[in-house]
């Protein structure tokens, strides 16, 4: 019988450079994502938008179609900035819907499992660790957001001839800028909650709560106050708020309604009440708050070792 | 073979670089250099207020060292330290000339084995391995090779693609293993690992830990289990509430005990005689005649002395001696005597 030895030396090749190791983490959890048939079922639905726009674009350069089907849909739904925000906000709809799926566990998982060591006793540090995790929601949700958008916009611009083209140049930097401020919004909340909350259920519950709750209330202090101050504190309205801004349609007043004052100047005669949008720059003060609160909040919990005093 | 008796600076009473004679053997000289020892130097831990550990000075060479302590003790904290995983509040780390503050460097010689399990769900032994292998930053077919050969380390090839949840302790601990050895590291820290472990996994992993340190690795042991570290380390390092108490090998601490005298059973047929003639001797601190008169305890602050006595009496009074062992120099004995005596920080 052959008796071999076995000698185990340091390995002495090339290692992967130091910049896209923590694209190992995303790549691994990619895979888990899409081995669940509800996931990918849902990931699928969410490209069903985009094919109908992209369906509308061709009618509005198709005489045929548009005589076949007798309807006036150059007239009915323009492919302007309107077209494209009404885009961002469907797609940001189901963008959310995803990230409420798949964010939760992607850092609860490891706390839970207490794997956090395992990972940073690698050349992997944490800011590493929390990009791999985000490139994961990243990845996820500029498939339906920003990449469909963009491909569409060229579309249109295939079709509508570089004239087109040149008028609407600056809807690239809209789409782009306004969808991956949402796709960072969502992924840094959902990893800071994530980070603090262990069951996956709760974290899910914790993410839809943030944005529906808050929108609730700011709506009732909008009606009981007659302002518009109460989207302050809805993410929805305020991200909303942006996206307007960045395709050039943000109009500060939304309303104006007739009430009854009991100010003695007025004596209780009815005036109108302007209702005014908070400023543009407020909500991406607001934006920039939250995401600087998510950065800090996963500073302080992804550490290999929680002190507890 | 240093046990410290300072509190407040920590230092080893011997020169530095003296070690356990099996760790010793293995070192390439008598002084190993700064790259081939793992050094702590003036090191402090602090958590806002509490302390992790306080000023502590070691040099570990290769074998297995163990980490000994009650939980508090600091055990975890030196590990983490080691590891890069925590940064120490004063003090300087090295890891064979590697600082844990530089991880291309410290992590392809160091391999980390934490006591959790930490194994995602659904996991393969295989895929476990190969994720962190992924994240360190091999390529694949590297990876795919690493991964074969830390599995065929652990005897683990043939339970390698089955799920890790379907494993027993003992093949989820070589599994752990397997992934902290895979790359191949010099110095592997592992916390507590025999815990939870039955006796024969156990027995297993302590063999297992026995053909890493006789190939030349510095293992790093936490534990708590102190008649098993007693068993397979080279050298221990006592802890007791943030400070090193003692480090070296577990006799030679025994030795420097000098406030607690040696304690030795003598099994044989006349312990009364004997008693009265071992008395005599004025390194003889006490006799105490065994429950079942067949034995006698004695305490003594020469051994050496006492041995040479011991044989003269056994000739001149021709007992029948059955055995003639130390009772209280194992691990146990000597934590408690440390933790309790000025010496320590009790």
């Amino acid at each position: 019988m052959a008796v071999y030895e076995h000698l185990y030396g340091a390995y002495e090749g090339e290692s992967h450079t130091a910049w896209s190791r923590f694209l190992v983490i995303p790549r691994y959890a990619l895979r888990e994502v899409f081995k669940s048939k509800l996931l990918t079922t849902i990931f699928i639905l969410c490209f069903i938008y985009p094919l109908i726009a992209a369906i509308l674009v061709y009618l509005h350069h198709n005489a045929n179609a548009l005589a076949l089907l007798q309807i006036n849909v150059r007239e009915l739904l323009p492919i302007d900035a309107s077209f494209f925000r009404t885009f961002l906000e469907v797609q940001g709809s189901f963008a959310f819907i995803l990230t409420v799926l798949v964010a939760p566990p992607l850092i609860s998982r490891d706390l839970a499992n207490n794997a956090l060591p395992l990972y940073l006793c690698r050349p992997l540090s944490r800011t590493e660790y929390v990009l791999g995790k985000m490139a994961v929601v990243v990845f996820l949700l500029s498939m339906m957001t920003w990449v469909p958008g963009l491909l569409i916009f060229f579309f249109q611009a295939s079709l509508g001839g570089l004239a087109w083209l040149w008028a609407n140049l600056w809807m690239i930097w809209a789409i782009f800028v306004g969808s991956m401020m949402w796709i960072i919004l969502l992924s840094l909340l959902a990893l800071a909650i994530s980070s603090i909350v262990k069951w996956r259920v709760v974290a899910s519950g914790a993410l839809l709560g943030l944005f529906f709750v808050p929108s609730a209330f700011g709506e009732i202090v909008n009606q009981l106050f007659l302002t518009r101050s109460g989207h302050l504190i809805s993410l929805w309205a305020t991200m909303n708020s942006i996206w307007r801004g960045l395709f050039g349609l943000f109009v500060r007043q939304t309303g104006a309604v007739r009430g009854r004052v009991s100010n003695p100047i007025y004596d209780g005669q009815s005036v109108d009440i302007v209702l005014l949008e908070p400023p543009l720059w407020v909500s991406w003060l607001i934006i920039a708050l939250v995401c600087a609160v998510c950065v800090w909040l996963l500073a302080r919990k992804v550490r290999a070792y929680e002190v507890i005093k | 073979m240093t046990p410290t008796t300072t509190s407040s600076t920590n230092e080893p009473t011997s020169a530095p670089g003296t070690f356990p004679a099996s760790a010793a053997s293995r070192a390439s000289a008598a002084s190993p250099s700064f790259d081939e020892m793992i050094m702590f130097e003036d090191v402090s831990k602090f958590y806002g207020e509490v302390l992790g550990v306080n000023r502590v000075n070691l040099q570990i060479a290769p074998g297995i060292t163990s980490l000994v302590g009650p939980n508090g003790s600091g055990k975890t904290t030196l590990m983490n330290l080691m590891t890069g995983l925590l940064k120490p509040t004063s003090g300087r780390i090295s890891v064979l000339g590697a600082s844990p503050n530089h991880p291309e460097a410290i992590f392809q010689k160091l391999g980390y084995c934490s006591q959790f399990d930490s194994f995602p769900r659904g996991a393969t032994a295989r895929g476990f391995i190969e994720f962190y292998l992924r994240v360190h930053g091999y390529a694949t077919q590297e990876t795919r090779e690493l991964t074969y050969q830390a599995l065929e380390r652990v005897s683990m090839l043939e339970a390698a693609d089955r799920k890790v949840s379907a494993f027993s302790k003992g093949m989820r601990q070589r599994v752990r293993l397997a992934q902290s050895i895979a790359h191949n590291p010099s110095v592997l820290v592992l916390d507590e690992p025999l815990n939870g472990l039955d006796p024969m996994a156990r027995a297993e992993i302590i063999r297992l830990f026995r053909q890493l340190a006789d190939a030349g690795m510095y293992l790093v042991i936490s534990s708590h289990i102190l008649h098993e570290v007693d068993m397979m380390s080279d050298s221990v390092v006592l802890l007791h509430n943030g400070y090193v108490v003692a480090e070296g090998e577990v006799h030679g601490v025994r030795d420097e005990i000098d406030e607690h005298p040696i304690q030795i059973l003598i099994r044989c047929d006349r312990p009364q005689t004997l008693a009265a003639r071992l008395f005599e001797h004025e390194h003889t601190v006490e006799a105490r005649i065994h429950d079942d008169r067949q034995g006698l305890f004695i305490k003594t602050r020469r051994p050496e002395d006492f041995y040479l006595v011991l044989n003269k009496v056994i000739t001149e009074h021709n007992l029948q001696v059955e055995s003639v062992a130390p009772v209280d120099d194992d691990l146990n004995a000597v934590y408690q005597y440390l933790i309790t005596s000025d010496g320590g920080h009790a």
